[in-house]
């Protein structure tokens, strides 16, 4: 090995042995007698010990090796000797670096690194935006004029998401679709991995043309093609044959949607006339050398002139004002694919950090504690000339092996952590197939394993100050009352552990308000005993309206006669979550002012008879939707209250009539009643307004005008999973080409709405539970120590005539001292950091009363338990014992 | 460093670069113990240079670090277990440059010891 010594220090002092024997023979032939000569001979050779020492020294790489071997020695040799400190903090260590390994591979897989494409940075998404309407779609002709106005991207491209039915394979099966132009491609980056991608020909359209091709996804195409070669071949989708010309490459996705297939848009640039037709998401690429905020200057350029641009007045974008114009939105497809997730993982990451700072004073705590019984010996070590810096490196050592043993279990228990949570919740958060424990994953474990072994390493140093050495040597083998000092430093590690620890209650406290607050959201219907499935009738015989609306009767009529159902109605739009559709209104009477709302409704709901039955959603005025209403020629819509409140306020609304503009014709429907508000965005969004309209009366409007896509619900005392095989045979009977999706119960489907925060509430529960474990076994230490050292003292007291009660009373006074000034601290924490989570909050604010005194009650009850076993201890001390002991 | 540091330290190895010289030298007639090195020395200075144990052990470690000289374990005349040192080929060169360096700066300091008053 390169740092072998040339020479060991054994065989030099047996050389200096050597020369002290030959110098003594010598002198006792010069007549001494043996010990005067050996005793000369040493006199005459001076310090061997510094002679020794400084071979020793000028060996110095091979020294410093050997300092850390003897460390490492050291440090394994005591720690084997205190098996339970070792596998406390080992296992205090492997859950806190577990859990910032497991959440740290979140924030960087979903934060920090970039999206999947090549120079990702330069990826921009492109959103329509209204006066309280942030994010909602381009319509065609706005986008065409983008593209031959933008000065700032190199390519833009259009699309837009939804689901097909795919046959090809063995059974038909419900798909996650894109429908994109070929300069969406092209502006992603993104390379076919088998045959080619779409030509620019083939994503555009000039008239009715039907475009035939797809690309499949490499997971479409493992799993419903057994991966068996299928360029060139034919998939039916949505009953229309279409040719695969090529195949994606694995992972390959629009955004984070695990696309499994890949249509042409079909665009037909010359469409300049429907302008108010919003569509589209748009995707463009930055040229080379193009900033965002250049970009984002530029785009509003365009926006200020764009009706000049394009001699248009009629909608067309303008700058916004309080509620008018609209705008093109500009903002890095990174922030639209991670959304508001950020903020939850950051949350996440800044309570694994809290978890590992209690960790990191447990340790330092129990090192203290450990450092008492080895004061004396690093004060005869001080006293016999080993350096400070040399007694510091021994601790590093110590801490270093401690927390990278502790790092690697964490890496362990974050790998099974990590694969669990993706498993379970894998819509819940984004990019969550791309979490995984890789190499910038490990080197921040190793780097905070370090620092986390440096940092509590270092505390007992703290109490062997060169200052205080003496102190330790006097006070020797003499257990007399613990150093005041070193006792502060302990109690302060403590208070701030249950700082700490209140922060985290506090915050999971909050979350958990957040969850059951959206949990107890009216949304308007009574989900409960609902089960429901998506159908999509899109094959050729469905081309017409009306084949389409005749097979839904026949759908529900047939579901209707299954035993156990009670009743039975289909809607385009599953509540309580379901993308806003909103289309502009023509409302008769009311005429807008400027500052009034614009005329546009949110949710646009096509229903079957029975909706508001099945759903059990209250008509609050005249009346819903009668059988008879279906089969006339009568249009006629139901609204919502907040329909009412927004355009009606003060009128009666029935009677009422509207239009929708830019539908397929401008023909005026009669309002005949109105329904009780239901949550559709979330059920932590504002309700907003609703038109429902029988899916019937869209019959005569068009081919295209009656529902493809419904979900059937049905109010039945079964669950989902007793009704799967009925529902397969019934829908069979109607088609059996159509797949049903997504059957389940509608509680499921509350469920699945708010699974993020609920997910949030219960890692930070998980972990504020966990700090909470920390500080109450922190607490526990430290008095159960006092009290130890104390033993004595509190025997003269009981000697003196002190009660039990007394003594108890006073630990736990002591005890809960420590967490009252932990807990103050800890208040004035959580005030500053809970504020940064308003955004993650629902119905409850950062300075809730009720969730304070709830986790300050939570704090002071686990500190009590904590406090009650030492203090226990102390009023069973027996004086005479004790004393005699001594 | 201030001068009066580095003044020392010039001094310390003008005085190594010294025992250095005298431990080859002595080398020179066949390999010694260090007990015997440092004896040699003294009774061939006529007990004017009494040599320090605490720098001939460096020394010897010294040299034998540059390949100056070797060193093995064998037994002393009276049957002692000891660390012999012997002349390399290097250290002979070494021994020779040193020697040669050591007159001409002695020679020349005798010059100026044993100097008349030059005239003008």
């Amino acid at each position: 090995m390169f740092w072998k010594r040339r020479r060991s220090d054994t065989d030099f002092r047996a050389e200096i042995q050597s020369h002290i024997d030959i110098e003594t023979d010598r002198l006792i032939a010069e007549g001494f007698s043996p010990a005067e000569a050996r005793s000369a001979a040493c006199r005459r050779f001076g310090n061997v010990t510094t002679l020794e020492e400084r071979f020793y020294e000028s060996q110095r790489i091979a020294l410093w090796l050997d300092d850390f071997l003897r460390d490492l020695r050291h440090a394994l040799r005591s720690l084997w000797r205190t098996p339970v400190f070792t596998v406390v903090a080992l296992s205090t260590l492997a859950m806190g670096i577990g859990a910032n390994t497991a959440i740290f591979s979140i924030v960087n897989a979903v934060v920090l690194q970039p999206l999947p494409y090549p120079k990702p940075a330069q990826l921009m998404h492109l959103v329509t935006q209204y006066p309280g309407t942030p994010r909602f779609r381009v319509s065609t002709p706005e986008y065409m004029e983008f593209r031959e106005m933008n000065r700032s991207f190199s390519a833009v491209g259009a699309y837009t998401e939804g689901e097909a039915d795919v046959t090809g394979g063995d059974v038909p099966r419900r798909v996650r679709m894109a429908a994109v132009d070929s300069r969406l491609l092209d502006a992603l980056g993104i390379k076919a991995a088998q045959g080619r991608l779409f030509a620019p020909e083939e994503t555009e359209v000039t008239g009715n043309e039907i475009l035939t091709t797809a690309i499949l996804s490499h997971e479409l195409w493992q799993s419903a093609f057994g991966g068996r070669p299928m360029i060139g071949q034919t998939v039916e989708v949505d009953g229309r044959r279409r040719e695969v010309i090529g195949i994606m490459p694995p992972g390959a996705s629009l955004k984070d949607q695990r696309t499994e297939i890949w249509l042409p848009l079909g665009l037909n640039p010359a469409n300049r006339q429907a302008r108010g037709s919003h569509g589209l998401f748009l995707i463009g690429r930055l040229k080379d050398g193009v900033t965002e905020q250049s970009a984002q200057t530029d785009l509003n350029a365009l926006v200020e002139t764009w009706g000049e641009r394009v001699g248009v007045t009629d909608h067309v974008f303008t700058p916004l004002t309080a509620n008018t114009g609209h705008i093109l939105h500009m903002m890095p497809l990174q922030q639209e694919v991670v959304g508001d997730a950020g903020l939850s993982i950051w949350v996440l990451q800044a309570a694994v950090g809290l978890v590992l700072l209690i960790a990191c004073a447990n340790l330092a705590n129990l090192l203290l504690a450990r450092g008492e019984t080895r004061r004396n010996e690093f004060a005869v070590r001080r006293a016999l000339g080993a350096s400070r810096g040399r007694l510091l490196r021994q601790f590093m050592t110590e801490g270093a092996m401690l927390s990278i043993a502790g790092g690697i279990v964490g890496v362990g228990l974050a790998r099974a952590g990590v694969h669990t949570l993706v498993t379970a919740y894998p819509t819940s958060l984004p990019r969550a197939s791309e979490v995984s424990i890789n190499a910038p994953v490990l080197i921040w474990t190793f780097a905070i394993s370090i620092a986390t072994g440096m940092l509590f390493g270092l505390a007992p140093l703290m109490q062997i100050g060169a200052h205080r050495l003496l102190t330790a040597l006097k006070e020797g083998g003499a257990k007399g009352a613990a150093g005041a000092t070193r006792q502060t430093i302990r109690r302060s590690l403590v208070a701030a552990e249950v700082a700490l620890a209140v922060m985290l209650v506090i915050g999971a406290g909050l979350l958990l308000r957040t969850v059951v607050n959206l949990t107890k959201v009216d949304a308007g219907f009574s989900p409960s005993r609902l089960v429901t499935f998506s159908m999509r009738l899109s094959g050729t015989a469905y081309r017409e309206s009306a084949a389409r609306i005749q097979a839904w009767r026949r759908v529900l009529e047939k579901v209707r006669a299954i035993p156990g159902v009670e009743s039975a109605t289909a809607m385009r739009g599953l509540p309580p979550n379901r993308p806003s559709n909103s289309i502009n209104t023509d409302i008769e009477s009311y005429t807008r002012t400027n500052e009034g709302p614009v005329e546009v409704v949110d949710y646009d709901q096509s229903v079957m008879s029975g909706y508001f039955e099945t759903m059990r959603i209250p008509i609050v005025e005249g009346r819903g939707f009668e059988e008879t209403d279906a089969a006339s020629a009568g249009r006629v819509v139901v609204v919502n209250e907040t329909f009412v409140k927004t355009f009606l306020s003060g009128q009666n609304p029935i009677g009422q009539r509207l239009r929708r503009l830019g539908w397929y014709d401008a023909a005026w429907w009669t309002v005949i009643g109105v329904a009780r508000d239901v949550k559709q965005g979330g059920v932590d969004q504002k309700t907003g307004t609703e038109l429902y309209f029988l899916a019937e009366h869209a019959e005569p409007l068009g081919p295209l005008a009656a529902p493809t896509t419904m979900n059937v619900v049905l109010r039945t005392a079964l669950p989902a999973a007793a009704l799967t095989k009925t529902l397969e045979q019934v829908i069979k009977e109607v088609d059996p080409a159509v797949p049903i999706a997504r059957l389940r119960e509608l509680d499921e489907v509350f469920a699945e709405s708010i699974s993020r925060p609920r997910l949030l509430s219960q890692l930070v529960g998980a972990f504020a539970a966990l700090a909470l474990l920390l500080a109450a076994v922190g607490t526990y230490g430290v008095l159960a120590y006092t009290v130890a050292a104390r033993r004595r003292e509190i025997g003269i007291h009981m000697a003196l005539g002190a009660n039990r009660l007394n003594v108890l009373a006073h630990v736990m006074k002591e005890g809960f001292l420590i967490t009252f000034i932990g807990i103050v601290i800890g208040i004035g924490g959580a005030l500053v950091l809970t504020r940064l989570m308003t955004a993650l909050l629902f119905g409850v604010q950062p300075t809730d009363a009720a969730t304070l005194v709830m986790a300050i009650a939570t704090i002071a009850l686990v500190s009590a338990a904590a406090c009650l076993l030492p203090a226990w201890r102390a009023s069973r001390t027996d004086p005479i014992v004790t004393l005699r002991y001594e | 460093m201030s001068i009066r540091k580095r003044a020392d330290r010039e001094y310390a190895a003008h005085l190594q670069g010294t025992l250095d010289l005298l431990i080859l030298r002595t080398l020179l007639f066949g390999s010694q113990h260090g007990q015997g090195v440092a004896r040699v020395i003294q009774q061939q200075s006529d007990n004017v240079l009494i040599v320090d144990h605490g720098s001939l052990y460096p020394a010897l470690q010294r040299l034998e670090d540059r390949g100056f000289i070797a060193a093995e374990w064998g037994v002393s005349d009276n049957n002692r277990k000891a660390r012999f040192y012997s002349l390399t080929q290097k250290g002979r060169k070494e021994l020779s440059r040193e020697e040669s360096e050591w007159r001409r700066i002695a020679a020349a300091i005798g010059r100026v010891l044993d100097g008349q008053p030059r005239k003008a």
